[in-house]
C-alpha cells in the first residue's frame, strides 16, 4: 500500500517536472508565431533556428565558455583538493573559508562585484598598457571575464566534491604505493587519480552545467559577448518566437543522447572490472 | 676537534628528521605550486572584488549615478529603505526551502529505497530538466500560470477567479520547480548509503513504519537533508529571476533590489551596502545552520557521489 | 492601384483580416521596397564606400523596428542587425555607464541626450554620413533636443505620447483622465492594472493625479506621488514595461501605454482604446545616436541612414505605429493613418502634454522613490 502510494507520488512529481518542458518542446513545433498558443504542427523553427547567425553564435559561446571553465575548474580544483590535504593550521582554515565563501556568495553579488572590479581596474590598467605597448589587447569585459567568473565558483565546487572523495579514500593505499618505491607522481597517476576520477568527472559535469545555463553572472560581466541564456532572455523581452524553443529542444535531445551513450559505455566498462575486482576486507 | 653529531641509526625518531629536511621542503614547494592557481583566482576574483564592493559601500552616489569616492556609513544606515525586500527574502527563502524538502524527500526515499531497477535512469530523469534553459522553463510557467493556463482549466471545473501569476504563490511554485532536483540529489545519496538491514531490524523489533522512519531513516539521512537545504537556501537568497518573471515586479527579493540599484536607479554605493549586508546575513545563517547540524550529529560531509 | 483600393487593403490590414505580408504583397509596397533597395542600391547612397563589417548592434525598445526592413538592410550590406531591447532609459544608461556594452546605434529619448553628451557616452554626429536625413523636413518642436549647445548628437526617429490603454470590453466607464486611471485601479479594476517599470512615466503620471507637473522634482509633490503609488501597489497586476502579452491574454485590462503599442494592440483586438489623460502627461521624441565607444561606427551610420530614408521610415511607421517627425515620411503615409487620433492626436489634446525634462534620468530623488515603490 505504501509502495503504491509512493510510486503514484513519484509519478506526479515527474509529471510536474516535465510539464513545462513538454510545453517548450510542443511549441517548438508550433506553426504559428506566438509562443503562447499552439496553432498547428510545423518544423519551420528548426530550419530558421540554425540559420539565425546570432543564436548559433550565442550557442557556440556558451559551449566554449562552459567547456573552458569546467576544464580549468577540474584541473585547478583537483590540484587544490590534493594540496589541501597537507595544509594545516590557520592556512587551512583560511582556505576552507575562501572556498565556502566562493560557493556561498550569491551569483548576483559575484557578478556585480566582478563588474565593478573590472570596470575600476580597466580604467587604470588600459592607459598603462597602451603607454607601454601600443597594440596591447584591451583588458575589458568579455569572453575572458565570463570564463574567469564562472571558474571561481566551479573550482570551489570541484574542490568540495574531490575533497569529500579523498576523505573517504583509504590512505593506506597511498602509503602502500610509497612503500613499493613509487614516485609521488607515479602514486598519483596510478593510485590516487583512478580513485578520484569519478569525483573529478562529477565535478566537471556539474561545473559545465552551471556554466552553460548561467544567466545571472554572465548578464553582468559579458560586455558585448552573448551567451545562450543571455540570448534567450533577450528574446523573451523582444517577444518570444518559437525559434528558441527549437534550440532548447535540440540541446535537450543532444543531452539525452549523450547520457544514453554514457550509460551504455559505463555498463560495458563495468562488467570486466567487476570480475577483476579484488575482494575487499569485508568479504 | 670537531664535534660531530652522530645520528643514531635505528632510533625511530631519527630517520624522519632526515626525510623532512630534503623532501619535506620539496613537498612544501609542490604544495605551494599546487595551490598557486586557485590562490590567484581567489585573490583576483573573490577577495579583490569583494574589497572593492566594501570600499564602494562606504562611498557616495555620483551625480549621474555610479560611484563617487567618499567615506560615509549613510548607505548602511539607509538599509531599512529596503526592509521589505529583506523580509520577503528571509520569509520566502526558508519557506521555499522547506517546501522543496517536503516534496523532494518522498521522491528521494522512493528512488533510494523502493526502486530496484533503472535507479540511475530515474535519477537522471530528475536532473535532466536542468539541461534545458532555466529561463525557458520559467517562461513556460508564465504561460501555464497566466489567465489562459491553469486558471482557465480550473474555471472549466467550476473554480472561478483564481489568480496565480504575479503572486507570491507563483514565485513559490517557481522556486519549488527550479530547486527540487537540487534537493533530491543529496538526500538520495544519503538514503542510498542507508543499510536496508537496519530497516528490517526495526521491523523485526515491532516498530511501525512511522516509528521506523522517525527513529531510523530520518536521523540517518540528516546529513543529506542538511546539505540539500543549505544548498537550496544559499541559492535562494541570491535569487532574482524567479521573483521578477513570476512575480511581475510585485514580489521583491534582495536580489531584485540589487539589480535595481546597479542597473536602474544606479546607486552603486547603496547597492554595494545591500550586497555586503546580504553576504553577512548568509554567512550568519549558514553558520547557525551548520552549528545546529553539528549539534544534531549530522556533520559528515555528504559526498555528492 | 488607386487610392481607394489602397485604403481598402489598409483597412483590412488594420483590422487584422490580412497579415502584414499579405498587405505589402497586395499593395505592391513589398515588391516596390525590395526593388528600390536593390535597384537604387543602398551602398552608393552613403558618403563612404566599402564594407561595414558583419554586424551592427542596435540598442532600442520593444516592437520598434520592422524585422523585414532590417532583413533588407542585411541583404544589401551583409551586416546582421543585432537588437537589444530595454524597458526604460535608466536601464539603457546603466548598461552604457558600465562600459563595453558594444552597441553601435542607440535609441535614446529626448530628455536623456544632454546627460549622455555631458558624460561623453554618445558621440557628435557627422551629418554628412547621414545624407538621407534632412533637418529642415522635421518639426523642430520635436527635434530641438537632438542638438546640445549647437552640436548635433542625435537625429530624430519618431515621436509619441504616453497615455494608458484600456480593454473597452471590460473597462466600460469610459475614463478620460489620469485621476480615473488611478482611482479605477484601486476600486473596480483592482488586480488587473499595470504600470511601467520606468520612473519617468509611472511617477510622472502619478504626479498628474494631483495636477502637478509631469517632471516635478519638488520634494512635497514627490512625497504625495509616492503616497499614491504605495496605496495603489497592492491593486496592481504587475509593474512591467512589457505589458502587451498580459493585455492580450486578458490578465490585465488597463495599463500605462505608449502610442505605438496601443496601435499594435488595437490591431490584435479592436476593443483596445488609447486614452490621453486630460490633465496632461508625456509627449516625447526618440532619436538615433551613436555611443562614444561604438565598435562599428561605419555600420552605425549606414543603419541610421537607412532607417531615416523616408520610404523605409514610412514602412517602419506602418509596422510600429509611432508617428514620424519627418514631413517627407508623413507624405508617404496613407491619409487614414495621418488622421488616426492615436498616432496624430488633435492639437488641443497634445497641448497639456510635457516633454520629459533634462536631468530626470540622473535625478536621485526620483530614482530612489521608484526603487522604494518597487521594493514596498
Amino acid at each position: 500500500m505504501k509502495g503504491r502510494g509512493l510510486s503514484a507520488y513519484a509519478l506526479l512529481v515527474y509529471l510536474f517536472l516535465y510539464a513545462p518542458i513538454g510545453l517548450i518542446v510542443l511549441i517548438s513545433f508550433n506553426a504559428g508565431r506566438q509562443a503562447s498558443s499552439f496553432t498547428g504542427f510545423s518544423l519551420q523553427w528548426y530550419r530558421t533556428a540554425f540559420g539565425n547567425r546570432l543564436m548559433v553564435e550565442a550557442l557556440g559561446n556558451s559551449l566554449s565558455i562552459a567547456l573552458t571553465s569546467a576544464c580549468m575548474a577540474a584541473v585547478m580544483g583537483t590540484m587544490t583538493a590534493l594540496a589541501l590535504q597537507r595544509v594545516t593550521g590557520w592556512r587551512r582554515v583560511l582556505y576552507d573559508g575562501l572556498i565556502y565563501v566562493a560557493l556561498m556568495v550569491p551569483g548576483i553579488v559575484i557578478g556585480i562585484a566582478t563588474l565593478i572590479a573590472i570596470a575600476t581596474v580597466r580604467d587604470a590598467v588600459n592607459p598603462l598598457l597602451q603607454a607601454v605597448w601600443l597594440d596591447a589587447p584591451r583588458f575589458d569585459l568579455g569572453w575572458g571575464s565570463i570564463v574567469a567568473a564562472h571558474t571561481l565558483f566551479n573550482m570551489a565546487l570541484v574542490v568540495v566534491i574531490v575533497r569529500a572523495r579523498l576523505a573517504g579514500m583509504d590512505a593506506s593505499l597511498m602509503e602502500a604505493a610509497a612503500d613499493l618505491n613509487a614516485t609521488p607522481w607515479g602514486t598519483f597517476r596510478q593510485v590516487t587519480l583512478p580513485l578520484i576520477a569519478p569525483a573529478i568527472l562529477a565535478g566537471f559535469l556539474l561545473a559545465f552545467t552551471f556554466s552553460f545555463d548561467d544567466y545571472v553572472v554572465a548578464s553582468f560581466v559579458n560586455g558585448r559577448e552573448v551567451t545562450l541564456p543571455l540570448y534567450v532572455f533577450a528574446s523573451i523581452r523582444r517577444g518570444v518566437t518559437p525559434e528558441i524553443n527549437a534550440i532548447a529542444t535540440v540541446v535537450l535531445a543532444v543531452t539525452v543522447a549523450l547520457l544514453v551513450l554514457a550509460q551504455l559505455v559505463l555498463r560495458r566498462a563495468q562488467r570486466p572490472r567487476l570480475r577483476a575486482q579484488v575482494p575487499g576486507p569485508g568479504g | 676537534m670537531e664535534t660531530k653529531r652522530l645520528l643514531p641509526i635505528g632510533e625511530a625518531g631519527a630517520l624522519p628528521v632526515m626525510k623532512r629536511a630534503g623532501p619535506g621542503r620539496r613537498r612544501a614547494i609542490v604544495t605551494a605550486l599546487l595551490l598557486a592557481p586557485s590562490t590567484l583566482w581567489f585573490v583576483a576574483l573573490l577577495v579583490m572584488p569583494l574589497v572593492v564592493v566594501l570600499v564602494f559601500s562606504l562611498g557616495e552616489r555620483a551625480p549621474a549615478g555610479g560611484y563617487q569616492a567618499g567615506f560615509t556609513f549613510a548607505n548602511y544606515l539607509n538599509l531599512p529603505a529596503r526592509l521589505t525586500a529583506f523580509t520577503n527574502t528571509l520569509t520566502l527563502a526558508p519557506v521555499g526551502t522547506l517546501l522543496c524538502l517536503v516534496f523532494a524527500y518522498p521522491l528521494a526515499y522512493f528512488l533510494a529505497v523502493k526502486v530496484k531497477r533503472a535507479k540511475l535512469m530515474l535519477l537522471v530523469l530528475v536532473i535532466l530538466p536542468f539541461w534545458t534553459s532555466f529561463l525557458l522553463r520559467t517562461y513556460a510557467w508564465i504561460i501555464l500560470l497566466s489567465g489562459k493556463g491553469i486558471p482557465s482549466w480550473l474555471a472549466v471545473v467550476g473554480i472561478e477567479g483564481v489568480r496565480l501569476i504575479n503572486t507570491p504563490t507563483a514565485v513559490l511554485i517557481g522556486i519549488v520547480y527550479g530547486y527540487l532536483p537540487l534537493m533530491v540529489f543529496p538526500i538520495y545519496v544519503s538514503l542510498e548509503r542507508l543499510d536496508k538491514r537496519l530497516l528490517e531490524a526495526a521491523a523485526d523489533l515491532y516498530a511501525d513504519p512511522i516509528a521506523t522512519f522517525r527513529r531510523v531513516t530520518l536521523p540517518l539521512s540528516l546529513p543529506g537533508v542538511v546539505t540539500g537545504c543549505l544548498l537550496v537556501f544559499i541559492l535562494l537568497m541570491g535569487e532574482y529571476l524567479i521573483p521578477q518573471l513570476l512575480g511581475g515586479g510585485k514580489v521583491f527579493f534582495i536580489g531584485n533590489a540589487l539589480v535595481d540599484l546597479f542597473l536602474q536607479s544606479r546607486n552603486w554605493p547603496f547597492g554595494s551596502a545591500v550586497a555586503i549586508a546580504l553576504v553577512v546575513i548568509m554567512i550568519v545563517a549558514v553558520g547557525l545552520a551548520t552549528r545546529w547540524a553539528k549539534h544534531q550529529g549530522a556533520t559528515r560531509e555528504v559526498s555528492l557521489l | 492601384m488607386n487610392k481607394r483600393e489602397f485604403l481598402y487593403h489598409l483597412r483590412r490590414y488594420q483590422q487584422g483580416s490580412i497579415s502584414r505580408r499579405q498587405f505589402l504583397g497586395a499593395t505592391g509596397l513589398g515588391v516596390a521596397s525590395a526593388v528600390l533597395a536593390t535597384e537604387l542600391g543602398l551602398r552608393p547612397r552613403r558618403a563612404f564606400a566599402g564594407d561595414i563589417g558583419d554586424r551592427v548592434s542596435l540598442c532600442t525598445w520593444p516592437s520598434y523596428h520592422d524585422p523585414a526592413n532590417l532583413e533588407v538592410f542585411t541583404q544589401a550590406t551583409g551586416a546582421t542587425v543585432e537588437m537589444t531591447v530595454f524597458g526604460s532609459n535608466e536601464e539603457m544608461m546603466a548598461k552604457l555607464q558600465a562600459g563595453a556594452a558594444g552597441y553601435d546605434v542607440l535609441v535614446p529619448t529626448n530628455y536623456t541626450i544632454r546627460d549622455y553628451a555631458s558624460q561623453n557616452l554618445i558621440q557628435p554626429l557627422d551629418l554628412a554620413q547621414i545624407p538621407n536625413h534632412d533637418p529642415s523636413a522635421h518639426d523642430t518642436r520635436f527635434t530641438g533636443e537632438g542638438a546640445v549647445d549647437g552640436t548635433v548628437y542625435a537625429v530624430p526617429k519618431d515621436w509619441g505620447t504616453t497615455g494608458y490603454v484600456i480593454n473597452s470590453s471590460e473597462v466600460t466607464e469610459g475614463p478620460t483622465t489620469w485621476k480615473e486611471f488611478w482611482d479605477l485601479t484601486q476600486t473596480t479594476h483592482s488586480g488587473r492594472v499595470m504600470v511601467h517599470d520606468y520612473q519617468l512615466t509611472t511617477i510622472g503620471n502619478a504626479l498628474k493625479y494631483y495636477g502637478y507637473s509631469f517632471n516635478s522634482i519638488d520634494a512635497a509633490e514627490l512625497a504625495k506621488a509616492e503616497e499614491l503609488l504605495l496605496a495603489v501597489k497592492p491593486h496592481l497586476f504587475g509593474i512591467n514595461s512589457d505589458y502587451k502579452p498580459s493585455m492580450l491574454s486578458g490578465d490585465a485590462i488597463m495599463s500605462i501605454c505608449w502610442t505605438g503599442d496601443a496601435v499594435q494592440l488595437r490591431r490584435e483586438n479592436a476593443a483596445m482604446q488609447y486614452v490621453l489623460g486630460r490633465e496632461g502627461g508625456e509627449i516625447w521624441t526618440d532619436f538615433y545616436a551613436i555611443p562614444a565607444d561604438a565598435p562599428n561606427v561605419k555600420g552605425a551610420y549606414a543603419l541610421i541612414d537607412y532607417l531615416v530614408t523616408p520610404d523605409i521610415n514610412a514602412k517602419e511607421v506602418l509596422f510600429h505605429g509611432y508617428p514620424s517627425t519627418d514631413a517627407r515620411t508623413n507624405a508617404l503615409l496613407p491619409k487614414e493613418l495621418l488622421e488616426d487620433p492615436i498616432l496624430y492626436p488633435a492639437a488641443e489634446v497634445l497641448a497639456p502634454l510635457e516633454f520629459g525634462a533634462t536631468g530626470l534620468i540622473t535625478n536621485e530623488a526620483r530614482a530612489e522613490l521608484f526603487a522604494r515603490f518597487k521594493s514596498a
